[in-house]
């Protein structure tokens, strides 16, 4: 395995005059779109939004818009006549580069451009008021927080009837199998927005539970709903553990519950994780539904916070607060399970815990 | 015992996977202390006999007796029954997630309820008696093809079954890694174990086999000494089997 430093040199190495030219115009392109007008941008000031729009609507803006079009164009058209005939690989690979990330600069210069001719004042003044979001620091830190809980608990609901489910639906008994599978099917099929509203009346009007704690009906709910996608993930992760598993266990005199619990489940639940925690990333997002429900001032979860505040001003800018909000807690189980996956791809975490 | 003196005794084994007749009413018997060899072309439904014995294939028709039980009568135990038949498998079936010495010691402490102590002592025993007294520690993925089908005869053993069924327990090794496994088979051959072996492996057949069985089709086409067979075989089916596999 060569050293970074050394592949790095030969990619140098290989590289041809054009090949180079096109990188630098291409990745010059991009950066002038995206550095540039954040440089731009910044230079004016976000805040009040009357200087955000003056940088947007300068003739600076347009100018560096403008460069970085015909920049991003010239990449292109030379890119895709030269890449053919580069003598090496890195040359190649450099020449396709810069005509792609020519395309990157002339999609987004064009996009900024055409929301520049169009009602920049309008968007502006309703989205992008981010003085609006002083004070609501708070507000969103105690959102997070809801939605993790109403995500954790719903999740930890859901694990619970999952793995139970998920051993039903498999026995080869179909008395047993047929509910759980209307149990899941029901959940699975009906939207979530549905089960909160309908569900909550259930439980309120019905059973006479929880009436002034619509966060514990949104658990509940959202528990059962995940309880069934949970159920569906341990069914393909318990069939997924090869026969002969079972059959070693039964041939040792282990009964089969005893060989769920000793030899099928801790392989599957293992195998079970990367899926899972992508169920808990879409559920996260899922719990915003619980606005519906209408929470308490301390029961609010991301969404409702954002919502309320835009009620209070009628400006929209707290929704990209919200949106910050959800980022900052998926974005992190969404790289876990990539480092997850690739881990058990190769099987470091298969052997042995 | 069953009456006619044998440890298990199959009686008009019929066994359909669907419309495939694969055992077409099979009869046989093994003696305390026999090492029973069954070899046939693939397809033949000698590993389904095998499995028969211990009801990992529930035969559609016939009994199955063990020690005068019938383990086709649904009123029987048969997870304690199976405790009393060890089965290694072609493709060795170690839990991937136990070391060695977990793979040996699970079912003692579960099922026949060994304490810690009793299970890891009798389970370093039963790795040594495979030759793998060191290797308790080392997952399935860590060790060899031929360790791991050692480890799979321990664990096999540690239950103390009064017979071992092998089911092309070789088959899935690289050709270096045989010759260890079958030391172990051997040994244990010596040792008094009776044994019902399915093989490829006629060298073995040959030498430790105390009764070879060749099944064509899903019937018992001859069964005798293995020497004699080798020597000379009666049926026709048997002398054109033997002639291609050696």
């Amino acid at each position: 395995m060569k050293s970074r430093f050394e592949r790095l040199r030969a990619w140098f190495a290989g590289q041809t005059s054009t090949s180079a030219s096109i990188l630098v115009i291409g990745s010059s392109a991009l950066a002038i779109c995206l550095v540039g007008s954040l440089v731009l941008l910044w230079t004016g000031g976000f805040t009040p939004y009357e200087s955000l729009l003056a940088s947007i609507q300068s003739d600076r803006q347009g100018v560096l818009l403008w460069l970085a079009v015909a920049l991003g164009i010239a990449a292109v058209f030379w890119g895709w006549r030269a890449f053919r005939r580069m003598p090496t690989k890195p040359a190649r690979e450099a020449t396709i580069a810069g005509a792609v990330l020519g395309i990157q600069a002339v999609v987004l210069s064009g996009v900024y451009l055409w929301f520049r001719f169009g009602k920049a004042e309008i968007f502006t003044r309703n989205l992008l008021r981010f003085d609006r979001l002083e004070g609501l620091g708070g507000e969103f830190v105690t959102g997070a927080k809801n939605t993790l809980i109403l995500a954790l608990s719903g999740e930890g609901i859901g694990i619970g009837i999952g793995l139970v489910f998920g051993i039903l639906i498999i026995s080869k008994r179909r008395v047993v199998r047929a509910p759980a599978r209307v149990y899941i099917n029901f959940f699975r099929g009906t939207p979530l927005l549905w089960q909160l509203i309908f569900g909550s009346a259930v439980l309120v009007v019905g059973f006479g539970l929880f009436p002034r704690n619509p966060f514990m009906i949104a658990i509940i709910i959202i528990g059962l709903n995940a309880g069934a996608y949970t159920a569906e993930i341990f069914r393909a992760g318990i069939q997924s553990i090869e026969r002969g598993q079972m059959e070693a266990a039964r041939s040792l005199g282990m009964s089969y519950l005893q060989a769920m619990r000793y030899a099928i489940m801790p392989q599957a639940i293992r195998r079970v994780i990367p899926p899972l925690t992508n169920e808990f990333v879409i559920l996260i997002k899922d719990t915003s539904l619980v606005v519906v429900l209408g929470l308490t001032f301390a029961q609010r979860e991301l969404l409702a916070v954002a919502r309320d505040a835009y009620s209070a001003t009628f400006n929209a800018t707290p929704l990209l607060g919200a949106a910050l909000g959800y980022l900052v807690v998926t974005l992190p189980m969404i790289r876990a399970v990539t480092w997850l996956e690739r881990k058990l791809r190769s099987g470091l975490v298969g052997v042995g815990g | 015992m069953n009456p006619d003196g044998s440890l298990v005794r199959l009686e008009g084994i019929h066994k359909w996977f669907g419309a495939n007749h694969v055992l077409k009413g099979v009869d046989l018997s093994v003696m305390p202390r026999e090492v029973m060899v069954v070899i046939g072309p693939s397809g033949s439904g000698k590993s389904t006999l095998l499995r028969t014995i211990n009801m990992l294939e529930e035969p559609t028709d016939g009994k199955v007796l063990f020690e005068g039980t019938d383990l086709t009568d649904v009123r029987v135990d048969l997870d304690h029954l199976r405790t009393e038949i060890g089965i290694v498998f072609q493709q060795f079936n170690l839990f991937p997630q136990m070391n060695a010495l977990g793979n040996v010691t699970i079912a003692l402490r579960k099922v026949l309820g060994l304490s810690d102590e009793e299970a890891r002592e009798r389970g370093q025993q039963e790795l040594g008696h495979v030759g793998l007294e060191g290797k308790a520690d080392a997952y399935p993925s860590q060790l060899s093809g031929g360790q791991q089908q050692r480890v799979a005869i321990a664990r096999a053993l540690a239950m103390r079954p009064k017979l071992m069924l092998f089911d092309e327990v070789t088959s899935a090794l690289d050709p270096e890694l045989v010759q260890e496994v079958l030391d172990v088979m051997q040994r244990l051959a010596s040792e008094g174990m009776t044994m019902a072996v399915v093989t490829h492996e006629m060298g073995f057949a040959r030498e430790v086999g105390t009764r070879m069985i060749f099944i064509d089709e899903g019937v018992i086409l001859e069964e005798g000494d293995p020497r004699e067979m080798f020597a000379s075989p009666q049926h026709e089916r048997t002398q054109s089997f033997l002639s291609r596999i050696l």
